[in-house]
């Protein structure tokens, strides 16, 4: 990195499912993103999704003023500056997106968490589902594996069910992963099973409370799988809105915050890393 | 319930460090030779017999016993050294195969699990296992758990098991509740006077009671240090330094540590040492520690200059207002009185004066998985308590010696989040004061 502040910044969020980064100019921009699956050392898909994005924007890493890594490898970006929690980067990331207060829902790969967001960005509350419905990646990959579909078609399956959802419930990802194979030995079609899938997820996350009007998603499943917000509206009863490009949200607020605090103080929740 | 002057040592997996900010106490060398000697005690009753012995669950009436002369050993103390030196998940599996559901109390599967293995922490001390009980002495004021637990054992060595009955969920404590607890602890008399081979002699009991007293209350004024900023003690130091409160309840040795302890705390105070240094925030916990990760918690804490003042769980063993002149009855309420024991609202209630007396910015609970008992976030508690008196709180999912129900990574990004939310919210009031 150059010692001088250029007025451009990235962003890195390693998730378990997917490396996402972007590299953003200071009005917010996006200049180059790019998005891979996370495969192997988390370092080698942080160092190649990071190369990507700086490829798309024709950069170098010396063009930049910092480095923000977010997710559950962000202490494997070995370009950081500083790393940042997953909820303070999608709350920023959205809220520089749609500039008022919110409920913030982000489903990714492993972790969903409701996020309160103030009128000024801050993130003033966050919730996790409960320890036994980690895993939501997983599990995706597990249903679409058995319904003999790519991960990324699950959506349009579920989106030809007929009325009745086939009935997911477990709040465990694992014993839901049986369901699905139960569901289909009675004999519920592949596209009520798929159904029933966003259905389980939207109950885990909606059981985590504070659903609040405005509700705004982020992360991968809303990116994928958009029969998982219509879920979460059926049941919350309130309308549940993407931030733009929702998977990019916690890259993006992690860029963002390189404008604001580019690196760390000694002792903070969010750390320092490798320079 | 103590891991009893035992250090856990070593790290956690996940994102743990390999060092630890926060500054031990030398009191410490103390804590330790008072333990040794306790555990030594029980060595000489049990496999010398000095004396005889007797379990006691850990809010059990300790002093009736003591006025016996039994020895005392409490089952929870143990169960806590098999999960503070991570050797409970090792046993537990002994005990589900044995019908012992994982769903039920860590403690109890991993104690009777270490017994079925023929193994235990109190061999460092020269003893060869848990010392053999003449009789069993539960009170259920914490949960049903320790009866079942104390069975186990009665059936396999075939002997008495006697206890309190206790309410639990109690609102307010009336005369009646005192009353009928107060008869169950007198009809306690006669059977240990069988067991015991001797007559209950008041003057002894009155003594215990004393003692139990003042021990209580120097305990108690060790948590309160940690009070003044920077604290002084934090809730990890206390679930080590708790040791004599709960196994030497009763006896002078309780109180003659807690003098030493408090000494040493009163001097930090003065000279404004920090149990973690740098401290910015300070937390209240609630519920069970984790024994197995307490040292990565701690410094998972302390890496964030974030101290965990005190907790419900240190706060349970006080029992200031013991009344040799009355002892029945006194047992009784405290038996009563136990945050354990409430009901949602006085516990709700005592964790806002908590919050209001350590100056804590916020409230950890721990979801104890196999202890629904001292889990109190499963009725609505959290959100009350930040939606009614806005004290923000977090929610660690656990256990108290089940690992797999903790997830490191998981834990340490929900706290990262939680101090972070704390700190904005923080530099966030400071702006609109300064405005």
């Amino acid at each position: 990195m150059s010692g001088h502040p250029t007025g451009i910044a990235a962003g890195v969020d390693v998730g378990t499912e997917c490396v996402k980064a972007i590299v953003l100019n200071e009005a917010g921009r996006t200049l180059g993103r790019a998005v891979l699956p996370t495969r192997g050392y988390f370092q080698a898909c942080a160092h190649e999704a990071f190369m990507a994005a700086l490829d798309e924007a024709q950069l170098h890493a010396g063009d930049l003023v910092g480095v923000g890594a977010t997710g559950f490898g962000m202490q494997c970006v070995p370009q950081a500056t500083r790393t940042a929690t997953e909820s303070s980067c999608h709350a920023l990331g959205a809220f520089h997106d749609v500039g008022h207060a919110m409920t913030l829902v982000n489903i990714g790969g492993r972790d969903p968490h409701v996020i309160k967001v103030d009128d000024a960005g801050r993130r003033i509350g966050a919730h996790g589902v409960r320890g036994c419905a980690v895993g939501i990646g997983s599990f995706m990959m597990f249903a679409a594996r058995h319904l003999d579909v790519s991960p990324t078609r699950l959506d349009e399956l579920a989106s030809t069910a007929g009325s009745q959802a086939a009935v997911v419930s477990s709040y465990c990802s694992v014993f839901s992963g049986t369901e699905v194979l139960e569901r289909l030995r009675e004999g519920a079609t592949r596209e009520d099973v798929a159904l029933g899938c966003m259905f389980s997820i939207a109950a885990r996350v909606f059981e985590i409370g504070g659903f609040e009007a405005p509700v705004m998603i982020s992360g991968g499943v809303a990116e994928y799988f958009p029969g998982v917000l219509r879920a979460l509206e059926s049941l919350s009863g309130l309308t549940v809105t993407p931030v733009p490009d929702p998977i990019y949200a916690g890259a993006r607020g992690a860029a963002l915050l390189m404008f604001r605090e580019p690196r760390v103080s000694e002792g903070s929740a969010t750390s320092g890393a490798a320079t | 319930m103590s891991e009893a002057g035992r250090a856990p040592s070593g790290t956690s997996s996940g994102r743990g460090h390999a060092t630890s900010p926060r500054v031990e106490l030398a009191s410490t060398g103390a804590l330790r030779q008072t333990m040794d000697a306790y555990y030594r005690s029980l060595g000489d009753a049990a496999e010398r017999g000095a004396a005889p012995v007797a379990w006691c669950s850990s809010a059990g009436p300790v002093e009736l016993l003591r006025a016996f002369g039994f020895a005392v050993h409490f089952p929870e103390n143990h169960a806590a050294m098999l999960g503070a030196s991570r050797t409970a998940n090792r046993y537990l599996p002994l005990a589900h195969a044995q019908g012992y559901s994982p769903d039920v109390c860590s403690y109890l599967a991993s104690d009777i699990g270490a017994n079925l293995a023929g193994e235990s922490p109190l061999s460092a001390f020269g003893l060869h296992g848990v010392p053999q009980p003449d009789v069993l002495v539960f009170n259920t004021n914490q949960c049903r758990d320790v009866r079942d637990w104390f069975e186990w054992y009665g059936r396999k060595w075939s002997v008495p098991v006697i206890g309190i009955s206790s309410p639990r969920a109690v609102d307010e404590v009336t005369d009646a509740d005192v009353e009928g607890v107060a008869r169950q602890i007198e009809s306690l008399v006669r059977p240990l006077e069988d067991v015991a081979a001797t007559r209950l002699d008041g003057s002894r009991l009155a003594a215990a009671m004393s003692a139990s007293r003042d021990g209580s209350r120097l305990w108690a004024a060790c948590l309160e240090t940690a009070a003044q900023r920077p604290a002084p003690f934090t809730f990890f130091d206390g679930t080590i330094h708790m040791g004599p409160a709960v196994v030497l309840r009763g006896t002078p040795e309780a109180a003659a540590y807690y003098a030493i302890l408090f000494a040493e705390l009163e001097q930090r105070v003065q000279q404004g040492v920090a149990a973690v240094p740098g401290e910015r925030l300070r937390l209240y916990w609630d519920g069970m520690p984790i024994w197995g990760r307490l040292r990565a918690l701690a410094t998972t804490f302390a890496d964030f200059k974030t101290t965990v003042v005190a907790s419900t769980y240190c706060n349970s063993w006080i029992y200031a207002e013991l009344d040799p002149a009355d002892s029945f009855r006194s047992m009784a309420r405290a038996s009563l009185e136990l945050f354990i024991a409430r009901s949602e609202q006085p516990k709700e209630r005592y964790i806002e004066r908590m919050v209001a007396f350590y100056g804590a910015d916020g409230v950890v609970f721990h979801d104890c998985r196999t202890c629904s008992s001292n889990s109190n976030a499963r009725y609505g508690m959290p959100q009350r308590l930040a939606e009614r008196a806005g004290i923000p709180t977090l929610v660690l999912d656990g256990d108290v010696n089940d690992l797999r129900c903790f997830s490191d990574d998981q834990s340490r990004t929900n706290i990262e989040g939680f101090v972070e939310q704390l700190t904005d919210a923080r530099a966030a009031g400071r702006e609109r004061s300064r405005r």
